[in-house]
């Protein structure tokens, strides 16, 4: 605007040619301050992870001091893999997600087809009062759930963990899932009707079949919301051998207090299975991980 | 619930039809609201009524009214907890829909490697806030953290802090690591937002003379105001609810100084100070503070953010 205006006497009028050079000069310099800033922010933002990479490969007496290490020694990953049995943690983790996942994706499937495309007295009644679950925070049911599992002999197990999980889940991943089916035409399942399908049938033959992008979204929000849980998941599990993979890595801090070759090392190897998926099926990943906020 | 729904209807007539999706209805909805009543509902009553009583988890609960509450208002430490979280909510609010929103609409002016940088901003929202939390723990260790060394070997030795361990720079180094593991959540949406203004808009006001920064601060802001509202309340949310991090690195200290109303909940039931003297129904009132400041707060926002739409 101000190289526009400042040219805009009659006498620069004539001198077109510097107008158009200064204009694209700005163009230009705008471009380059705009990557300036993208890239500083991508050395903000990668900086921590690549660090927490170089150190894990240092040896111990390289940690402090120097940047890049000389040699690169993997022997920190053995050190803490066989050390704090990370597999058994990992394992851990893997069942309570896909437990509690494997539950959620079954039972929201089913109820926000119901909320969604069917028909009953006091639906959006019901609806809402799921809705009004999610406002429920984790920590106001933390202390009860304790309590409750201690109870029913659920506290300290895999399987107690994975259900204290649902109540904070379902909820939200219904209101996705919901929104999910009514953006599938209704006439899909009028057409199977009128051609003798059962309504078990079009749920089951042809809803649940072109449910599968809302499924992947809500079980990619679930799977990262369960594995990197932490509250529940040091609350619940006292017993070191069934702790789940962030409480077991928080708790090696107290083992390898400074040797921050191994215990980056122990970073990398318990983020190696969220980030590679992350990687893999990046375009997913964002989608379930930002489906809640988007649909406002 | 269902039941209760089902009853007055009762005595109308159904046609086969309507009784068939009543019936498949109750079928479909059955397993969630079970699953929501056992380890929602019942959980979320009990957390209300053992705020009201004085428990130590192994002797009888007494009941004792709103004592707990009363109690509250009179503990420094949950003043100071309740001043820490505001502290870490307003902080993270101001800055992840600033920053975020700008660096969102420099990716949206049709720049090359839009999608590599995006991925790699987004890359710490999938990091644990444990994780994030450890991984920073050694980057702001004092004696040999990278943060220090580097502004040593800068010569820029006086700013070396304690980070973590002191009680001014504590809460400001908490919120960088919260910052550093939700920009790229709030980069993603906004993104997603500006991608979603009908490219016409921009022609028509820049065709009516309006200069880059109008056209972001008169076209982009407006058309994206419920994304701005929904990034605000969640991020409330998160700041009131804020744990993962805090206990990781600092657990609350050194001396309270990062208590947040999370970790003094976590604490007073379970933690080191529990061992000796666990005072459930105490930490039940915390939670129930909890509840309702996220409550109240981001409802306030959500009508604010929709009178803030019909200015438009």
């Amino acid at each position: 605007m101000s190289v526009l205006s400042k040219n805009a006497t009659p006498a620069a009028a004539v001198r077109r040619p510097p107008l158009e050079i200064n204009y694209r000069l700005r163009h230009y310099l705008i471009r380059i301050v705009n990557y300036a800033i993208l890239i500083w922010l991508a050395i903000v933002t990668g900086f921590p992870l690549f660090w927490m990479l170089i150190t894990s490969v240092k040896e111990r007496r390289e940690v402090f001091g120097t940047f890049l290490p000389s040699t690169i020694d993997f022997s920190n990953y053995a050190r803490v893999w066989t050390g704090l049995n990370l597999s058994h943690h990992l394992l851990n983790s893997l069942f309570v997600t896909g437990l509690t996942v494997t539950i959620m994706v079954i039972t929201v499937t089913l109820a926000a087809y119901a909320f969604a495309r069917l028909e009953f007295p006091g639906r959006d009644l019901i609806f809402y009062i799921f809705l009004a679950a999610i406002m429920i925070p984790g920590h106001a049911i933390l202390i009860p759930m304790f309590t409750f599992l201690k109870r029913i002999d659920l506290l300290n197990t895999l399987p107690g963990l994975s259900f204290s999980f649902l109540g904070g889940s379902i909820p939200f991943a219904i209101i996705l899932m919901r929104a999910f089916f009514k953006t599938l035409p209704s006439e899909l399942g009028d057409a199977g009707r009128i051609d003798g399908c059962s309504e078990l049938g079009v749920f089951r033959y042809i809803y649940l079949p072109l449910a599968r992008p809302g499924v992947a979204t809500i079980l990619i929000f679930q799977f990262v919301g369960t594995w990197n849980e932490f509250l529940f998941s040091t609350t619940f599990i006292s017993d070191p051998d069934l702790k789940t993979i962030q409480p077991a890595v928080y708790q090696a801090v107290g083992r390898y207090s400074t040797d921050y070759a191994a215990l980056s090392a122990g970073l990398v190897l318990a983020l190696i299975p969220i980030v590679a998926m992350y990687l893999l099926m990046q375009r997913q990943f964002i989608k379930g991980l930002t489906a809640g906020a988007l649909q406002g | 619930m269902l039941a209760k729904a089902a009853v007055p209807y009762r005595s109308r007539r159904w046609s086969p039809k309507q009784r068939q999706q009543l019936l498949l209805a109750g079928l479909f909805l059955a397993p969630a609201t079970i699953l929501l009543l056992i380890f929602m509902a019942s959980p979320f009553l009990e957390a209300i009524l053992l705020s009201l009583k004085s428990w130590d988890g192994l002797r009888p609960a007494e009941w004792i009214g709103l004592t707990n509450y009363v109690n509250l208002l009179q503990d420094r430490i949950f003043w100071l907890a309740l001043r820490n979280t505001a502290y870490f909510t307003i902080a993270t609010v101001l800055f992840n829909t600033t920053v975020p929103l700008l660096i969102a609409s420099l990716l949206n002016s049709k720049i090359r490697g839009s999608t590599a940088f995006r991925t790699l901003y987004f890359m710490p929202v999938v990091i644990s806030g444990a994780i994030s939390g450890l991984l920073w723990g050694m980057l702001f260790e004092p004696n040999f953290g990278v943060l220090n060394e580097t502004l040593r070997s800068l010569g820029l030795g006086q700013f070396t802090q304690l980070w973590l361990a002191d009680k001014n720079t504590v809460i400001p180094s908490i919120i960088i690591v919260s910052i550093w593991g939700a920009l790229g959540f709030y980069i993603v949406i906004f993104f997603a937002g500006l991608q979603n203004i009908p490219q016409e808009l921009y022609e028509a006001a820049s065709l009516d003379g309006a200069s880059a920064w109008q056209r972001f601060r008169y076209v982009s802001i407006p058309m994206i105001r419920p994304v701005i509202t929904v990034a605000i309340v969640l991020n409330t949310i998160g700041g009131i609810q804020v744990f993962d991090q805090v206990w990781v690195m600092t657990s609350g200290g050194p001396n309270h100084a990062s208590e947040t109303l999370g970790t003094y909940l976590y604490g007073t039931a379970f933690g080191s100070r529990a061992s000796s003297n666990p005072q459930l129904g105490y930490a039940a009132s915390i939670a129930i503070v909890i509840l309702l400041l996220s409550l109240c707060i981001s409802i306030f926002q959500i009508r604010l953010g929709r009178k803030a739409e019909f200015e438009y």
